[in-house]
C-alpha cells in the first residue's frame, strides 16, 4: 500500500536522523575519552583527567548543536518544521480552518463515493481470464431490437466463424426448488451453458468438477453446479455436497460442483446446468425460429479484433438469413465487450455524476483558495517580514503549499468518513442488479484516487496564493504596514475571477440537476396505462410434473383465484403473463386477416399476454372499446383477443378493430389445415411494458382459458394496504399445492418506483451536488464582496460624507457582486450548453438545452448571488462616515 | 614551554586541511597533529574542531568514513578530497601572500618629512 510505503520512508528518514545524531555524540565522546586517557598517561589522576578533558573540550551541547547545523538541515526536517508551523497557523484561525476543511471534506467525500462506483462498475477487473477478449452476442431484429439467440443459429455461428476461439451458449432458466430438505418452496434462477463455458471464461469450480463435453448433448444426465451463495445458504457450505441431489421442478439433479464465490454471472445464477439438460425435450434446441431467453458469449481468437469479428458475424448472420428466411429474415447480430453487458446504460449516469463531483471539487478548491487569499492578505506582513530577514521566496511558497496540503489532507481524512457513510447509503439505495453485481466500497484503488484528489485540491487551491505570494513587494508591505497591505488590484482581480469560476461551475451543475428534475417529473407523470395503487403482484411458475396437462394447470389457477378473491379486503384478483415493467415478454408473429403477406421478418410481432377475465379491471387498464374477457371465453368458445391501441391504429387505421380477425403465426396459403382465426373483441390503452421512458409496443391479450400458461403473475387489487395480504395469499397457495413457490412479490407502486430508481438516484445525487455547489459559490461571492467592503470602508465613508445615500452605497456593492454573478452566469450558460448535451441520453422528453431550465437556474443563481452580496452591502450602508474616516 | 597564541578566525579550516593532508586522521588525532606541527604554539578550543569538520565535509573538502582504529574502536576518519587538496593550496598561497604583505608593512620605516 502506497500510504504505508510513504509512512515507512518518513519513519526511516527520522530514524536515520537520530542515527546521525548518535554518531555525532559518539565522535565527540571519543575525543574527550582520548584526551582523558592521554592526560592520565601523563600522570594526571583519573578523575582529574576526566574533568580536564571535558573542560578543554568546551561547551559540549553547543558544539553538538553546531555540528548538527553545519551538516545542513534535512529536507524532511524542514518539512516537519513547515508542518508544525502550518498546523499552528491553522489552529490560530479555527474559523477559517473549520470552513476550509469542511468544504474540502464534502467535496473529497463526494468524489470518493462516486469514484467507488466508477471503479466498481467501470474499472474493476472482471473475475475472468483475459476478460477484454470476451464478447457477448445476441440477435437483433428491427421490429423489436435486441433479442435472444436461436440455438441452431448458435451452432452455425460456432461452426462458421474464425474470429472466436471459443463460443458458448447461455440459456436462462427458472426452477422451483422444493422437496426434501427445503423448508419453503422457492424459485431459483439457473443458467444452462455449453460445457466449455466455464473453461472459456477462465473459471474453475471451487469444489467438484466442470462440465464434460458429452453433457452438451440432449438426453444427458441431470447434473448441476451450485452457486457459492446457494451452497452457503442451503447446504451450510458442506464439502460433502458433491454427489448429493437437489430437487428442481420435481426432478432430481446430481450436484457435481460449486462455483467460486467471486463468479460474476451475466444474470442471477443460483445453479448452473450443462446445455444438454436444457436441450432435452426442448423445442428451442432444434427449432431455428425459437428464441428463448439466452445469450452467447465468445472469446476472441488471438489477434482478432472486435470490429473484425463483427464484420464476420454480420456476414454469417446474413448467410443464415438467406438460407433460413422463415426463421432468420431480417435478423442481425450485435456484439459487445462483456464489460458493456455488465455496465449497460449506467455508464452515462456514472460519468455525469463523476463530472459533477469533479465540478464540486473545483468549486470547493476555488473557495478555499479564496479563503487563503483573504488570509494571505492578513498574513502578508508576517510573510514580508520573513522574506526581509532572509527566507527565500521558494521557502515561503513551500511553507504555504505545506499548509495547503495539511488542510487538504485533513479534509481528505474527514472526506473519507463522509464517503464511507455515503457509499453505505448508496449501495443500500441502488438495487444490486442495477450495478451488475459490481462490488462498491473503499478499496485500495479508491483510496489511491482519494489521495490523488487531495493532492489535486491542494495544488489547485494552494497554487494561487503561493504564486501570488511570490510577487509580494516586501518594501511596500513593510513600509505601508497598514491594513491595505498585500491587497493589490491584481489580487482582487484574482479573487473576483475565482468567484466567477465558482458561479459558472455551479451553473453547469445546477443546469444538469434542473434538466434531470424536469426529466424525472415528466417521467413519473407518464401515463403507464394502468393504475398501480393498491395492487399487489407475485409470480408463480407451475413447473412440476403434476402440471404437465392443461386441466391441472387451469385447475390450480382457478383454485388460487377463488381462494384469493374470498380473502377479506380483496377487491379483485386476476392472472396475467406478464405484468408491465418486469422484464421481457413473449412475442409471436401474427397474420392480420386480409393483409398483404409480408416477408417472413416483417409480420406483426406483438407481445402476447395470456390473462384471466378480471386482469384489465384489476390493473386499472382502460378498455377503449368492445369488451374484456369472461369465463365464457374458454377452450370450446371461438378464440378471442384484445389488442392495444397502437396495434389497432397500425393495422386497422380508421376502422373499428372490434370484430376484426387475425391468426397466430404466419399465414401459409399452401397449408391444408383450417386457418384458426382469432376475433378482436376489444381495444385497451397502451401500457408501458418496458419502462416508463420507453415507447409502447404492439400488445395482444388472449384469454387464459384459451391459451393455457403455467407461468403467471397474480395481481390483486386490495381495499387497503395490499402488502398486508401477502401471508394470507401464501396460505391460499399452500392449501392448493404446498410445494408451489411464490416469488417476485411486490406492489405495483414499488415496481413503478423501481423503474425510475436509477434516474431518481441520479437526480438526488446531482441535486445534492449542485446544492453544495451553489452554497459554496454563494459563500465564495459573499467572501469576495464582504472583503471588498471591508477594504473600502474608508472610501465608502468618504463618499457618504460627501453626500452619497445608503441607497447609492447599496447599489454600488450589489453592482460589484452582480457583475461577478452575471459574468459567471454567462460563462456558465455557454459551458452548460456544451456539457449538458453529454447527458441527453439520461433525459426523458426534455431537450439538453431546455431554455426554461436554463433560465430558471440562471435566475436562481442571480437571486442567490444577490442575497450573498446583500449581507455585506447592508454592512456597507451602515458605515458611519466619522468612524470610517477616523479609522484611517 | 612555548607561548600560546589564539588562532585567528578563519584559520582553523586551513589548519585542519593542512593536518589532514599529511594522511587520514580521526578527530582527536587532528588536534594532536595541529599541536605537533605548530609545536604547541597554537591553542584550539577543542570542541570547535568538530563543527568545522562537519562544515568541511559538507563543502566537499573532506570526506569521512567510519573504520576501526588501532586500539580497535569504531572511529570516524577524515581525509582530503581532490577539492580539499586544491583548496589547501589556494589557502596556503593566500595566507603566505597575506603574511608577506603584513610583514613588509610592519617592516616599513617612518618616512622623513
Amino acid at each position: 500500500m502506497r500510504v504505508f510505503a510513504s509512512l515507512r520512508s518518513v519513519l526511516s528518514a527520522l530514524f536515520h536522523r537520530s542515527l546521525v545524531e548518535n554518531e555525532v555524540e559518539e565522535e565527540l565522546r571519543a575525543h574527550i575519552q582520548d584526551r582523558a586517557n592521554d592526560l592520565e598517561r601523563s600522570g594526571v589522576p583519573r578523575a582529574e583527567a576526566k574533568r580536564r578533558a571535558r573542560l578543554e573540550f568546551g561547551g559540549y551541547q553547543k558544539f553538538k548543536e553546531e555540528c548538527r547545523e553545519a551538516q545542513g538541515t534535512h529536507f524532511l526536517e524542514t518539512l516537519i518544521q513547515d508542518l508544525r508551523f502550518g498546523l499552528r497557523m491553522l489552529r490560530k484561525s479555527p474559523g477559517f480552518t473549520a470552513v476550509a476543511i469542511l468544504t474540502l471534506a464534502l467535496a473529497i467525500g463526494a468524489n470518493t463515493a462516486i469514484f467507488s462506483i466508477v471503479y466498481g462498475v467501470l474499472l474493476a477487473p472482471l473475475p475472468y481470464r483475459d476478460a477484454s477478449k470476451l464478447v457477448v452476442l445476441n440477435e437483433t431484429t428491427p421490429r423489436v431490437g435486441n433479442v435472444s439467440v436461436s440455438y441452431p443459429n448458435f451452432l452455425d455461428w460456432r461452426a462458421q466463424n474464425r474470429s472466436f476461439s471459443q463460443m458458448a451458449y447461455v440459456a436462462q432458466m427458472g426452477f422451483n426448488l422444493a422437496g426434501a430438505g427445503v423448508s419453503q418452496p422457492e424459485n431459483i434462477a439457473g443458467d444452462s451453458v455449453s460445457p466449455n463455458f466455464l473453461s472459456m471464461m477462465g473459471v474453475r469450480p471451487v469444489l467438484g468438477r466442470d462440465f464434460e463435453p458429452a453433457e452438451g448433448e440432449s438426453g444427458t444426465q441431470r447434473v448441476l453446479l451450485l452457486s457459492y451463495q446457494l451452497w452457503q445458504s442451503h447446504f451450510g457450505a458442506d464439502r460433502n455436497v458433491i454427489g448429493r441431489s437437489i430437487t428442481l421442478d420435481g426432478n432430481d439433479f446430481v450436484i457435481i460442483g460449486v462455483l467460486p464465490a467471486d463468479f460474476r454471472p451475466l444474470d442471477r445464477t443460483d445453479v448452473m446446468l450443462p446445455i444438454g439438460v436444457w436441450a432435452t425435450n426442448n423445442r428451442s434446441a432444434t427449432e431455428r425460429g425459437e428464441r428463448g431467453d439466452s445469450t452467447v458469449v465468445g472469446r476472441l481468437a488471438p489477434g482478432a479484433a472486435l470490429t473484425q469479428a463483427h464484420a464476420e458475424m454480420e456476414g454469417i448472420t446474413a448467410g443464415l438469413a438467406k438460407e433460413y428466411p422463415a426463421a432468420n429474415d431480417q435478423f442481425g447480430v450485435r456484439l459487445r465487450p462483456i464489460r458493456d453487458a455488465f455496465v449497460g446504460n449506467l455508464q452515462t449516469e456514472i460519468l455525469v455524476l463523476f463530472a459533477a463531483v469533479m465540478f464540486v471539487l473545483l468549486i470547493a478548491s476555488a473557495n478555499v483558495a479564496n479563503l487563503f487569499l483573504i488570509r494571505g492578505a492578513a498574513r502578508s506582513k508576517e510573510i514580508a517580514l520573513r522574506i526581509a530577514v532572509g527566507a527565500s521566496r521558494w521557502r515561503i511558497i513551500r511553507q504555504l503549499l505545506t499548509e495547503s496540503f495539511v488542510l487538504a489532507f485533513l479534509g481528505g481524512v474527514l472526506g473519507l468518513g463522509f464517503a464511507f457513510a455515503g457509499i453505505r447509503l448508496m449501495t443500500r439505495l441502488i438495487p444490486q442488479e442495477t450495478l451488475g453485481g459490481a462490488s462498491i466500497g473503499l478499496n485500495g484503488a479508491v483510496l489511491l484516487f482519494t489521495a490523488g484528489v487531495v493532492v489535486l485540491a491542494a495544488v489547485v487551491f494552494g497554487m494561487a496564493p503561493a504564486a501570488h505570494s511570490a510577487k509580494w513587494d516586501v518594501q511596500a508591505e513593510l513600509k505601508e504596514g497598514g491594513r491595505t497591505a498585500g491587497v493589490g488590484a491584481a489580487q482582487n482581480r484574482l479573487r473576483g475571477m475565482l468567484a466567477v469560476a465558482e458561479i459558472s461551475l455551479a451553473l453547469v451543475l445546477l443546469a444538469g440537476a434542473g434538466l434531470m428534475l424536469k426529466s424525472l417529473y415528466r417521467l413519473i407523470n407518464v401515463n403507464p396505462g394502468f393504475q398501480p395503487d393498491r395492487v399487489l403482484t407475485m409470480e408463480m411458475y407451475l413447473s412440476s410434473q403434476r402440471y404437465s396437462q392443461d386441466p391441472a394447470v387451469l385447475n390450480f389457477w382457478r383454485q388460487v383465484l377463488d381462494g384469493v378473491r374470498s380473502l377479506p379486503g380483496v377487491e379483485s384478483a386476476a392472472l396475467g403473463n406478464h405484468i408491465p415493467l418486469t422484464g421481457d415478454h413473449g412475442r409471436t408473429d401474427i397474420t392480420i386477416e386480409g393483409m398483404a403477406l409480408p416477408k417472413p421478418g416483417s409480420f406483426p410481432h406483438p407481445d402476447v399476454h395470456t390473462v384471466s377475465p378480471d386482469y384489465i379491471r384489476t390493473l386499472g387498464m382502460v378498455l377503449q372499446r368492445g369488451r374484456t374477457f369472461t369465463d365464457a371465453d374458454n377452450a370450446t368458445a371461438p378464440p378471442v383477443a384484445l389488442v392495444n391501441e397502437k396495434l389497432a391504429r397500425q393495422y386497422w387505421p380508421n376502422e373499428d378493430p372490434v370484430g376484426k380477425r387475425f391468426m397466430w403465426g404466419r399465414f401459409d396459403p399452401a397449408s391444408k389445415d383450417a386457418h384458426k382465426w382469432v376475433t378482436v373483441v376489444g381495444v385497451v390503452d397502451d401500457t408501458k411494458m418496458y419502462g416508463l421512458a420507453n415507447p409502447s409496443r404492439l400488445e395482444v391479450y388472449a384469454p387464459l382459458l384459451q391459451e393455457v400458461n403455467n407461468d403467471m403473475d397474480l395481481v390483486v387489487k386490495s381495499r387497503l394496504d395490499p402488502s398486508a395480504l401477502t401471508s394470507e395469499i401464501r396460505s391460499v397457495v399452500a392449501a392448493v399445492d404446498k410445494d408451489q413457490p411464490i416469488f417476485a412479490i411486490a406492489t405495483m407502486n414499488k415496481i413503478m418506483s423501481d423503474d425510475v430508481a436509477a434516474p431518481r438516484l441520479t437526480l438526488v445525487l446531482l441535486g445534492l451536488f449542485s446544492a453544495l455547489a451553489v452554497m459554496l459559490a454563494a459563500i465564495g461571492i459573499y467572501g469576495v464582496i464582504s472583503y471588498s467592503v471591508a477594504q473600502r470602508t474608508h472610501e465608502i465613508g468618504v463618499r457618504m460624507s460627501l453626500g452619497a445615500q445608503p441607497r447609492d452605497v447599496l447599489r454600488m456593492v450589489l453592482g460589484q457582486g452582480g457583475k461577478i454573478a452575471l459574468v459567471g452566469i454567462a460563462i456558465g450558460i455557454i459551458a452548460a450548453f456544451g456539457l449538458t448535451r453529454l447527458m441527453s441520453g439520461l433525459l426523458f422528453s426534455v431537450s439538453a438545452s431546455d431554455p426554461g431550465t436554463f433560465a430558471a437556474v440562471a435566475g436562481l443563481l442571480v437571486f442567490v448571488a444577490l442575497v450573498a452580496c446583500y449581507i455585506p452591502a447592508r454592512r456597507a450602508m451602515r458605515v458611519d462616515p466619522m468612524v470610517a474616516l477616523r479609522y484611517e | 614551554m612555548p607561548e600560546h597564541a589564539q588562532i585567528l578566525p578563519g584559520t582553523l579550516d586551513l589548519l585542519i586541511l593542512k593536518a589532514v593532508s599529511l594522511g587520514p586522521l580521526y578527530g582527536y588525532g587532528i588536534l594532536l597533529r595541529i599541536e605537533q606541527i605548530s609545536q604547541g604554539a597554537l591553542l584550539i578550543e577543542q570542541g570547535a574542531l568538530y563543527p568545522a569538520l562537519f562544515r568541511l565535509v559538507r563543502q566537499g573538502l573532506l570526506k569521512a568514513h567510519w573504520d576501526t582504529s588501532e586500539n580497535n574502536r569504531r572511529t570516524k576518519f577524515y581525509e582530503l578530497t581532490a577539492a580539499g587538496r586544491k583548496r589547501l593550496r589556494q589557502e596556503e598561497d593566500g595566507w603566505n601572500r597575506l603574511v608577506a604583505a603584513i610583514a613588509s608593512a610592519l617592516k616599513a620605516q617612518p618616512e622623513e618629512t
